[in-house]
């Protein structure tokens, strides 16, 4: 596949800055036809604890199961696993991935129909299986869809210590039936496992959102890319965030490669564009001065498909170094953004009613100046926007569970500026 | 275009058409020792200098061919470009080409506050160059035709890249050629021709597009308006948002001997009157062994006095 790196920043930096901020811009053409040049593996999780019983949540999620088993491939590998107190294989045979054809699908569809509600939430164990059967395939691009209902049953830490042992290893993405679930748990999970999470709060919608995860899924041609960052010596990274479709801190996951260089995994790729924020400390220059703070490839393996150069140009014109870069500014407002927002739930939760107001104010006013309306939209289910321009809101009386937590797994999700500086 | 380049290792150290610094032994294009690696000149030892022009220890970046260029057709003709001290790039253009006794110079100076200004002021001196050297009899013709297609480059370039076309790339433009004792010459912006005659007034040729020059002419006090912020803000350039480009052009037939000077504001920034810039130049040619070594040492003048903005410098001696 083709990819492009392209980045975007105000390079000139007045005499003794040292913080060099760009974005950088990746983009695949799915060339080759957008065919996949590696195998590929999908399991679907499904919880089965007793709770998914109401609501006729079992039987959506049978549906739903059946939905995503149609859009897999003819010759993916596929897993289908039950989620009880401990994880079950469904389909095929214990230990087995099943190679899609009309005959496995069908055989998969008609295993779906066993599925029964009666048991408890072992996240960690259903995470775990799945990562055993991911192993018989290593290379593939690796995708699970873990769907719950409820919060994980396992003894503290238990999840935590397998998301340490696993996490990056495939990609999962995770969906919450219902509103008993806990937003902050799952997207613990998807951080984790680089995956997305999101709220499915009528049962009737999980067979559309199982389909568009599948489909999706299915988009993907490359199993592992990774961003690989060079910065010059004496130089400390503050962040690499991916802030565009959703915000994704990357920072932590940063594993060692050669000499001032580090790989940050951005999962796997289809045709698509994502942005990435890099912040970088340099030591200061003196004017005319001119250094390169980061040299960012996209990489695949030992193949490097793009590369973009992040730069520094001491200047004492200060009507250069006060510029400001509108892509940067963009991102750093929709970080905030994502950040007012879960500090607003956690003080309203918390019964701070007085925090919550002025922390949704500022959400409403980013997610208005940077045309954020779905954010803005989902806001006003929690808030009544008096006046978006200055931040003023009143916190709603009652607020639905589900609003509140669509709020909350979506609050990461931003959106584009025009590509010009 | 004859070019050498200075020695980024050992910066007074010049040798003109050398392939080597003769002090160093630094191959002078990239400024490496003859047969190793690049070597950062920042850290050392320590760095190597990657494919893409920085050093892969500390990042800075190694000296570029533009930074320091110079054209040699002495006797008829010289011509310097320098990135100056406080600039991190060369935003200055310069063209020459002599056929026999004649000549065609471009002077071109990107806009800073613009996007790509070097590459603005690249295309625009080579496109007008080009122009130059065909054409007819009518110089002040030629000249506004050869500022006309440079114009139409630089605006051209706009619709490559969604960043230029949000800040459009662009420069400013002086021109001249010189057919026997005829001279003609054009200008949009703030890049100067002077006529230096051996003895006697010297003039200066072009009049700025610039602020000062409009507030001046309004009756402002000249030392007020060039004190002023604006003074440098330039009220022509070539560029997509300029405009119809309309280059002034004259042609001059000095009768006398002298000098024929083509400069961005690099140098005349610090040679403001007419008066002063005649005698530094005449003493600059006086006390060079040849006409490179005395552009070469404008450019070493102005850089002592601050190097504050990329110099460039072209001298072409007329004789009756």
């Amino acid at each position: 596949m083709a990819y492009t790196a392209e980045a975007f920043q105000n390079e000139f930096l007045a005499l003794g800055a040292t913080e060099v901020n760009a974005i950088v811009t990746v983009t695949s053409s799915g060339a080759e036809g957008g065919r996949r040049t590696a195998g590929a593996t999908e399991i679907i999780i499904v919880d089965c604890s007793g709770s998914m019983q109401a609501e006729g949540r079992m039987i959506a999620a049978r549906q739903a199961a059946k939905a995503a088993v149609n859009c897999i491939d003819d010759g993916v590998r596929f897993a289908i696993v039950a989620g009880v107190s401990t994880a079950q294989q469904l389909f095929p045979a214990p230990g087995q991935l099943a190679v899609a054809t009309p005959e496995t699908r069908a055989q998969a569809v008609h295993a779906i129909d066993r599925l029964q509600a009666n048991g408890g939430t072992a996240m960690g164990a259903w995470l775990k299986l799945a990562h055993q059967l991911f192993a018989q395939r290593p290379g593939d691009i690796q995708h699970a869809i873990l769907l719950t209902d409820g919060e994980n049953g396992e003894y503290k830490g238990y999840l935590e210590s397998v998301l340490q042992e696993i996490g990056g290893s495939f990609t999962c993405d995770c969906r919450g039936v219902g509103t008993n679930w806990t937003v902050s748990e799952l997207r613990k999970i998807a951080t984790a496992m680089l995956g997305t999470v999101d709220i499915v709060a009528r049962p009737q919608d999980l067979a559309a959102a199982f389909e568009q995860m599948m489909t999706a899924a299915m988009g993907k041609t490359s199993a592992d890319v990774q961003l690989k960052v060079w910065t010059p010596v004496n130089s400390t990274i503050r962040f690499v965030k991916q802030v565009e479709p959703q915000m994704v801190d990357l920072t932590g996951k940063r594993i060692e490669d050669g000499p001032r260089a580090g790989r940050y995994p951005l999962g796997s790729w289809g045709s698509e564009s994502r942005d990435y924020h890099v912040c970088v400390d340099v030591t200061a220059g003196a004017a005319g001065d001119e250094m390169l703070a980061a040299r960012v490839s996209v990489v695949e393996g030992d193949v490097v498909h793009a590369q973009s150069l992040v730069r520094a140009v001491w200047t004492d014109d200060s009507a250069l170094s006060a510029r400001i870069n509108r892509q940067v500014a963009h991102y750093t407002g929709q970080a905030e953004l994502a950040e007012v927002i879960q500090a607003g739930i956690e003080a309203r939760k918390a019964g701070d009613d007085r925090t919550a107001t002025l922390k949704f104010g500022r959400a409403a006013q980013l997610a208005h100046q940077s045309g954020n309306k779905a954010t803005e939209e989902l806001l006003s289910t929690v808030v009544e926007i008096e006046d978006a321009e200055t931040g003023t809101v009143r916190l709603r009386r009652r607020i639905e569970a589900a609003d509140e937590m669509a709020l909350d797994t979506r609050s990461t999700k931003t959106v584009r500026v025009g590509r010009g500086q | 275009m004859t070019v050498s380049l200075e020695c980024a290792a050992c910066a007074d150290e010049r040798a003109a058409g050398a392939a080597f610094c003769e002090s160093c032994g630094r191959t002078l294009a990239t400024g490496s020792p003859a047969g190793a690696g690049p070597q950062c000149q920042a850290c050392g030892p320590a760095g190597a200098v990657d494919a893409d022009g920085y050093c892969g220890t500390c990042g800075m970046l190694a000296a570029r061919p533009r930074d320091h260029a110079e054209a040699d057709s002495s006797p008829v003709a010289a011509a310097v470009t320098d990135r100056g001290l406080r600039h991190h790039r060369n935003e200055d253009a310069m063209w020459l080409a002599v056929r026999g006794a004649d000549a065609d110079a471009v002077v071109c100076d990107g806009v800073s506050a613009s996007y790509d200004p070097d590459v603005a002021s690249a295309v625009a001196a080579e496109a007008a160059g080009k122009v130059l050297a065909a054409g007819g009899d009518d110089l002040a013709g030629r000249i506004a035709e050869a500022i006309t297609a440079a114009g139409a480059a630089v605006a051209e370039l706009a619709r490559t890249d969604p960043r230029r076309a949000a800040s459009n790339p662009a420069c400013t433009i002086v021109a001249a050629c010189v057919r026997g004792t005829e001279v003609g010459y054009g200008w949009v912006g703030d890049s100067r021709a002077y006529w230096v005659p051996e003895q006697g007034e010297a003039r200066q040729l072009t009049e700025d597009d610039s602020w000062a020059t409009h507030a001046i002419a309004l009756g402002v006090d000249p030392q007020s308006a060039w004190n002023d912020p604006k003074a440098h803000a330039i009220t022509a350039w070539l560029g997509a948002d300029a405009g119809p480009v309309r280059p002034r052009t004259d042609t001059l037939r000095p009768g006398e001997a002298g000098i024929l000077v083509l400069c961005s504001d690099g140098l005349w920034n610090y040679l403001t009157e007419p008066a002063e810039l005649a005698s530094t130049v005449r003493a600059a040619v006086r006390e060079a062994p040849d006409l490179i070594s005395a552009a070469r040492s404008l450019v070493t003048f102005a850089n002592d006095a601050g190097g504050a903005d990329n110099i460039t410098v072209v001298l072409v001696p007329i004789h009756t």
